[in-house]
């Protein structure tokens, strides 16, 4: 077991955005979290990835309790995230972007600099080095933010809707590079509206709605789940579902 | 110079890239030189003086983010621990310089773990607190001066005591200072630690979600700026042979030090060394124009320069200068 979520509660005031929430994910895993807009996805994401301290509950990581241990502790011990809005350090060249993923396994220059190279070509960013990367559209952006963390050789990424907005094509070649990454042995917990991503790469699927975890297995069983469908659209309106797909 | 063409077609200078450091040294070299007399000389060591501790300020300020304008209080550590060496103890002044670097370290440590819990302005207005409180303090305790302040020897009583007639010795020993700190920021540039701390600046979050100890990282960078910001002041104190509390820890020492890095380019190596060459002698011309009743005129000159700055180039006039020089460029290269 490389991750443990067990019981996570996070509350803001008396809202509980996250209740009771479990996940265990195998090392080698591609497992998705679906919901609609505000069902506490991101909530239990940020939890996972040290942003947000939990109410209650517990996460282990590698056999290491993580529940109220800092980002940069996750960053140290192997999980890396990706931010849903992409939080590109905007002066610096998409190289350096890199490099300070790079730096957390090479300190010295030199090291750190052919890591961040080799991760640039992987992620098809090599046309891009020495640009300013605020000059990146959304797609340059979302393959910044993701080579950034996979600089710092995660052993478990944290993908927060790292996929969306992207146009078809960009989209499978996106799909293509995830599962480039997952072949590399990064375990990856993915957070996603399209169900199309979700749906080819995951194995394993969470849905969540305010808050609780209401189905869970293979995602072709969720998707069909009465549960996840009536969180999704209401009763009694199946015609919609074609849109959601 | 010869024009090649980018990697995205556009033409760029290809210039090696030590010529405007060889050029930048040689002129300030030679500039005693050229300009010997000792007005001259006067606005040289002035600016020099501005340089450095704008330098200082831009390891936190610049390179970091972390606006700080009570970057006075190491300053004015600096400035009074060579006097209050050669008051109490009779010592050479210089002797004082180590015992300011150990203070100001100090206080930077001591400060930056509360105030970097806070953000933006934040930060920027409890430093100013910080920076007050230390100038009214230091007003009212008589050890070192209260409000009349601390002098040195009057006559040298060797070469050690570094009191000069002429401002010649002062001007070289302040660019060698200026040197090893620009060459200590060039170096941090391309280390870790530049990349850590310009992450930081570009985003908190972000840069914590990589593993980057943003809190000690700015801890480390504060007590960099506040060693050199010490030793700026201590050679203002051992060239002045006198300090108060307002020329020591008055605001105007924090926010000179601000206006020059912002004016130059925050966050460049060479920003702030630009933001005094403007700055220093505009400050002079000013004085002297108007003598003594343009006093205020200094901070109507501030203020004007933090609107200019603030509307139309954040980026200082490095900035400014990247943006329209490649178009002068191209279009003399079209012509």
């Amino acid at each position: 077991m490389l991750l443990e979520a067990d019981a996570v509660s996070k509350a803001f005031g008396s809202f509980f955005a996250v209740r009771e929430a479990n996940l265990s994910v195998d090392e080698g895993e591609i497992v998705g979290l679906i919901g609609p807009n505000g069902a506490g996805k991101s909530t239990f994401f940020n939890c996972l990835a040290g942003d947000a301290v939990p109410t209650s509950g517990r996460i282990i990581f590698a056999s290491q309790d993580m529940t109220y241990a800092p980002p940069e502790a996750h960053a140290r011990l192997g999980i890396g995230r990706t931010f849903q809005v992409p939080a590109t350090f905007e002066g610096m060249t998409v190289l350096d972007n890199v490099m300070v993923g790079a730096y957390l396994r090479h300190p010295h220059h030199n090291d750190a600099r052919e890591c961040a190279r080799q991760i640039i070509e992987l992620t098809g960013l090599k046309a891009q080095t020495d640009i300013a990367a605020h000059s990146l559209g959304t797609p340059g952006r979302k393959r910044l933010e993701i080579a950034r963390v996979l600089a710092t050789t995660p052993r478990l990424m944290l993908l927060d809707e790292s996929l969306a907005g992207l146009t078809p094509t960009e989209l499978q070649e996106a799909i293509g590079l995830v599962r480039k990454i997952h072949e590399t042995g990064v375990t990856i917990v993915i957070v996603e509206h399209i169900m199309e991503v979700i749906m080819t790469l995951a194995r394993r699927v969470l849905a969540f709605n305010q808050g609780h975890v209401i189905a869970s297995g293979k995602p072709e069983d969720v998707v069909k789940d009465e549960a996840v469908i009536e969180a999704y659209l209401g009763r009694g309106r199946h015609s919609y579902r074609s849109r959601s797909a | 110079m010869v024009a090649a063409t980018g990697p995205h077609g556009q033409s760029v200078k290809k210039i090696p890239a030590l010529t405007p450091t060889v050029l930048l040294a040689a002129g300030l070299l030679l500039y005693p030189l050229v300009f010997s007399g000792p007005f001259y000389l006067d606005i040289g060591v002035t600016f020099l003086l501005a340089a450095i501790s704008a330098s200082a300020w831009n390891i936190v300020g610049g390179y970091a983010g972390q606006v700080s304008v009570g970057h006075a209080m190491f300053f004015g550590l600096g400035a009074y621990s060579p006097l209050l060496c050669y008051t109490l103890f009779g010592w050479a002044p210089i002797a004082g310089i180590p015992f300011g670097i150990a203070f100001s370290i100090a206080l930077a440590v001591l400060i930056g773990i509360p105030t970097f819990r806070l953000t933006g302005h934040y930060f920027s207005m409890a430093t100013i607190a910080v920076a007050e409180l230390i100038r009214i303090y230091f007003g009212t305790w008589d050890l070192v001066g209260a409000a009349i302040g601390l002098q040195g020897p009057a006559t040298a009583r060797g070469w050690w005591d570094l009191t000069f007639r002429s401002e010649l010795p002062y001007y070289y020993i302040f660019l060698a200072v200026l040197a090893i700190l620009l060459c200590l920021t060039s170096m941090i540039e391309r280390r870790r630690f530049g990349y850590y701390l310009r992450a930081i600046k570009a985003g908190e979050r972000a840069a914590r979600s990589l593993g980057v100890s943003v809190q000690q990282t700015k801890i480390r960078a504060l007590a960099l700026s506040a060693a050199f910001t010490s030793v700026a002041g201590s050679l203002y104190s051992v060239k002045t042979g006198f300090v108060d509390p307002e020329s020591g820890f008055g605001i105007l020492v924090s926010v000179q030090m601000v206006i020059i890095a912002a004016l130059g380019g925050a966050g460049r190596l060479y920003g702030p060394l630009l933001g005094a060459l403007i700055l220093i002698p505009l400050q002079s011309a000013t004085n002297t124009w108007f003598g003594g009743g343009g006093s205020g005129l200094t901070f109507i000159l501030y203020g004007g320069i933090i609107v200019l700055i603030a509307r139309y180039e954040p980026g200082g006039v490095f900035e400014l200068w990247e943006n329209v020089a490649p178009r002068i460029w191209r279009r003399k290269h079209a012509a």
